[in-house]
């Protein structure tokens, strides 16, 4: 496999893992939850770092979930006081449990070999250095583990593609057949949680919101089936990565931000031309109404002055 | 069939509910027989849908019980349809007419596993008898609020439930689709024993439609068969003084 | 601000980073009020994200890295940023949070193409970046701080000139527009606030925390008063106190400033959240069972008081069957009369005493009226927009009232 196969591959599987996601965060109007949680994982990572000495990527999985559901549990508990509305609890919790992170890193980076660089940035540029000995095998190792992170949430999904659907859709229904709203949110946000992790190190947490949200808000703009939807921003996000890393190498410029930016851009298009919810659809559909109503009254009054 | 009191499709006790310092329910005793279309009625702000709500088990309450088919509500939500108050729904939500009906058969399918096909069949039943049909791949913000109103009864319908629990559920529905849902409910209690539970404003609709009733000012006022309940003394009793539905406004025509 | 420099006990750049700091918290506290009232906490956030792509290009432009030209492109970076996030959010069905989102991102995505094509192209060294991500308190400069000083003089000058029709604008949207309030202007205008704040920000605290500072202030301020006028004021004294504290704490400890800063911000709101007098957890929870108490006792003395009219003093057990109330209650309502000495127990049969009787008495005479007015409250024909309190009507409503009801009540009675 060339290089160049590789890092596409390994930036369609993140952002394959990012965008069956996506689709959910926003439906239930919690696509910041996503950014919040991808920031206050930081912790988890030195957390796991500090105990456990080590890279290993199940130990931080581990340590990056902790702190996710730490992160949910304390905005949902500081909105349950109803004294602080919910956008503010988002606020209030996320910043602190990043600040923790970034000391953590600053007090202990020496020992630890860890950088702010590889995880908010990320560089997926090394990924086809990186390999892992599979009995015998060399696989390389942001593929096999996108691959599989890819293949959980999939799997995740369709195991609770009618939990997932009912909870946000009608979560006062959801709560009368005893499908907990709150079981299923956390659910999902753990797997948020696990999937920014593992996507750190290729594109870095800010980035992993870009292709966390933003192909699934285009996808959003483009159908009106649910299947559809998740479809849709997984495919955008196929094509973003692909383009992306064609447009990084042209100009010598960060992949995963150009795959973002890609993103962003085909967000901007779903937002103009999308066939049903585009701002020319609609501006077409409004003009050709009124000029029906127009040439409808226009008869009319032909047809009374005829009459008179 | 006539109303069955020996066990009640809904009885609550003692039921209190405060939302911070002020009660929204106060010591309620009422009960809802089988088999029968009962009505809860009340100014607004008297609690009815708390009182559904924490009947249900949904909200807690603060004392009292509540039974359902003489079993505690927790136990008997299987035999419960409830179709809440419209508020939280999305209307953008990416979904049809079809994938919201099938949300009735959740629950027998449970966590995890698809619904079956016996659930699909079901389900088609259901669409087919509220009259959307025409519509089951339709995207459910795309329909007037009367369909939508229909999609949500075939959901309750969906469920199999032998209570049938509805809140406010022709707020924002059409004349015509609310008698032909009306009908339907009347239907199923005719011809299925089923029993419905419902919180209404319109007491015309009580009057002519609903066997039982029970009228709710954060307290219960009075609870009982249409005709002996809803006293004009017993309205005034909930309303005050805007006695809507009082005799003159049900017999004398409005004279200029 | 060089005089107040030279007055702080500290080393010169100690002062200076405190200084700084404080500056940046008086103006994220009252400016960050402009999004947390609304509830777009998280504009903030976005905002300061999308400064990024406006940074690389003033650096581009400008080829160096003088801090005011920057900082415009900052600013410029951030208004474009607010636009877009307004316009998808009017214009589609999109919703507010995927429209941050979506700004934050995108803008964010942009940014770091940009930084990393100046990289490429030799011009400076990408470690631009991590200082506006985190921020660099340290590195502030007397004239930094001065800067600082004058922009948040300014901003908060418009805040003050401007209150009533911000208050407005924040409250009612639609009202103010229906009394001639440029509505959109005065958005427009909190927003460009809002950005100067962020701007501020950036240099002492970085992008991801400065949503942190522009929070902390408006939610502490908001448990300990209601007003809007000295909201702001309580929210820009305890923005520079954080700031300050934060920023001495991180120097004598030496380590990272921006994340101090925030993790003294937010344990300053959260124990306002939990400990402000007559609002916090902590109090309401204290006031709740109190509350749950006393109407758990009177509730179990009236069924007391009920099972002894009808028949001969139960047990505990007989009473638990009568009042269709848990066990454990029962006895924890018990327990509690017991203790006032409102039950004597003869055996294991319950009896009231003396002044048991009497509290029964009083405790059902208060239902009766809260029926009486849940009733007939409305033949009262109260002048103004009176709702008393349940749980002590007599006091509330006044004793001439109080018996006009009963009276009601009293006819209404089948005699």
């Amino acid at each position: 496999m060339s290089d160049a196969m590789i890092i596409v591959l390994t930036a369609g599987l993140t952002a394959t893992a990012l965008a069956l996601l996506g689709p959910f965060l926003v439906l239930r109007r919690v696509a910041l939850m996503g950014d919040a949680v991808s920031h206050a994982v930081l912790p988890g990572i030195v957390a796991a770092f500090l105990v456990f000495q080590t890279r290993a990527p199940l130990v931080v999985i581990l340590g990056a979930a902790a702190f996710a559901l730490i992160c949910v549990l304390a905005i949902e508990a500081l909105r349950g006081t109803g004294l602080v509305a919910s956008d503010a609890a988002i606020g209030l919790v996320f910043p602190a449990l990043f600040a923790l992170g970034v000391l953590g890193i600053h007090r202990y980076a020496a020992n630890i070999h860890l950088d702010l660089d590889s995880t908010i940035y990320g560089e997926i540029a090394f990924a086809p250095f990186r390999t892992l000995d599979l009995g015998g095998v060399e696989v390389v190792r942001s593929v096999l583990i996108m691959g599989v992170v890819a293949a959980v949430n999939l799997g995740l999904i369709t195991l609770l593609w009618k939990e997932l659907k009912v909870t946000s859709f009608d979560p006062d229904f959801a709560r009368s057949i005893r499908f907990s709203p709150t079981v299923v949110a956390r659910l999902l946000l753990i797997a948020v949680a696990v999937t920014a992790v593992t996507a750190f190190e290729s594109v870095g947490a800010i980035l992993v919101v870009a292709l966390l949200i933003v192909p699934a808000a285009a996808a959003y703009l483009m159908t009106d089936r649910l299947v559809a939807m998740v479809a849709i921003a997984v495919a955008i996000g196929w094509v973003s990565s692909v383009v992306g890393y064609a447009g990084a190498v042209e100009v010598d410029a960060s992949i995963a931000g150009a795959m973002g930016l890609t993103a962003a851009v085909i967000f901007g298009i779903a937002l103009l031309a999308s066939p049903r919810h585009g701002l020319i659809a609609r501006a077409v559909r409004r003009a050709r109404t009124r000029r029906a109503v127009e040439r409808a009254l226009a008869e009319e009054r032909g047809a009374q002055g005829a009459g008179a | 069939m006539a109303p069955a009191l020996d066990i009640p499709a809904l009885e609550v006790a003692h039921l209190t509910v405060s939302y911070g310092s002020t009660p929204a329910l106060w010591d309620v005793d009422a009960t809802f027989p089988s088999g029968a279309m009962s009505a809860i009625v009340g100014p607004n702000g008297s609690g009815k849908s708390t009182l559904i709500a924490a009947a249900l088990g949904l909200v807690p309450s603060d004392s009292g019980r509540s039974t359902i088919f003489g079993r505690p509500a927790k136990e008997a939500m299987r035999r419960v349809a409830y179709v809440p108050q419209r508020e939280s729904v999305d209307w953008d939500f990416p979904i049809t007419v079809r994938e919201v009906v099938e949300m009735g058969r959740y629950a027998e399918a449970g966590w995890l596993r698809r619904i079956s096909r016996s659930d699909r069949a079901i389900v088609d039943g259901a669409i087919e008898r509220v009259g959307m049909a025409p519509y089951s791949r339709r995207q459910i913000g795309q329909l007037s609020g009367g369909q939508r109103q229909r999609v949500f009864i075939a959901r309750a319908l969906a469920q199999e439930a032998d209570l049938l629990v509805f809140d406010e559920p022709f707020a924002g529905v059409d004349a015509r689709t609310e008698a032909a849902l009306l009908s339907l409910l009347a239907q199923l209690r005719d011809r299925e024993g089923r029993s419905v539970v419902m919180v209404h404003h319109d007491l015309q609709t009580v009057r002519s439609m609903v066997d039982w009733v029970l009228l709710l000012n954060v307290r219960a006022i009075a609870c009982g068969p249409v005709a002996s309940t809803m006293t004009p003394d017993n309205l005034r009793r909930v309303y005050g003084a805007a006695d809507i539905g009082a005799p003159a406004a049900e017999g004398a025509a409005w004279v200029p | 601000m060089g005089p107040l420099i030279d007055l702080l006990p500290l080393s010169y750049t100690e002062s200076v980073v405190v200084v700084g700091a404080a500056v940046l918290g008086v103006a994220a506290g009252v400016l960050g009020a402009l999004a947390v009232l609304p509830r777009r906490s998280l504009v903030g956030d976005a905002l300061a994200h999308s400064a990024l792509p406006g940074v690389a290009i003033a650096f581009l432009v400008t080829g160096a890295r003088d801090p005011a030209s920057l900082l415009v492109g900052a600013a410029i970076a951030g208004l474009i940023g607010a636009f877009m996030m307004v316009g998808i959010e009017r214009t589609s069905r999109i919703r507010p949070d995927a429209a941050i989102g979506v700004v934050l991102s995108s803008f964010f995505s942009l940014g770091i193409v940009l930084l990393t094509y100046i990289g490429t192209t030799g011009n400076a060294q990408q470690a631009g970046l991590e200082t506006y991500l985190f921020g660099q308190a340290a590195g502030l400069l007397e004239r930094d701080v001065n800067v600082m000083a004058v922009i948040a003089a300014l901003s908060i000058a418009c805040v003050v000139l401007a209150l009533r029709v911000i208050k407005t604008t924040l409250f009612d949207r639609s009202f103010a527009a229906s009394v001639g309030v440029p509505v959109r202007v005065v958005e427009l205008a909190t927003t460009a606030l809002l950005v100067a704040a962020i701007v501020i920000g950036l240099r002492a605290v970085g992008a991801i925390l400065m949503v942190a500072m522009l929070i902390v202030p408006t939610v502490t301020a908001r448990q300990l008063t209601h007003r809007l006028g000295p909201l702001l004021a309580l929210a820009g004294v305890i923005g520079a106190s954080v700031g300050a504290t934060g920023a001495l704490l991180s120097s004598r400890a030496e380590i990272p400033t921006g994340p101090v800063i925030v993790l003294v911000g937010t344990a300053v709101a959260v124990a306002a959240v939990l400990l402000a007098p007559g609002r916090g957890v902590v109090w309401r929870w204290a006031h709740r069972r109190r509350e749950r108490r006393s109407a758990l006792s009177s509730g179990v003395l009236i069924d007391l008081e009920t099972a002894l009219h009808a028949g001969p003093p139960p047990t505990v057990d007989e009473l638990v069957l009568a009042s269709a109330r848990p066990r454990g209650d029962v006895r924890r309502g018990l327990r509690a009369l017991d203790r006032a000495g409102l039950i004597e127990r003869d055996d294991d049969r319950l009896r009231l005493s003396e002044s048991g009787a009497a509290a029964a008495h009083a405790a059902l005479d208060e239902r009766r009226l809260w029926s009486a007015w849940l009733e007939h409250g409305w033949r009262l024909d109260l002048g103004d927009a009176r709702e008393p309190d349940p749980r002590d009507l007599r006091r509330t409503l006044g004793d001439e009232l109080t018996d006009r009801l009963l009276g009601f009540d009293a006819e209404a009675a089948p005699s």
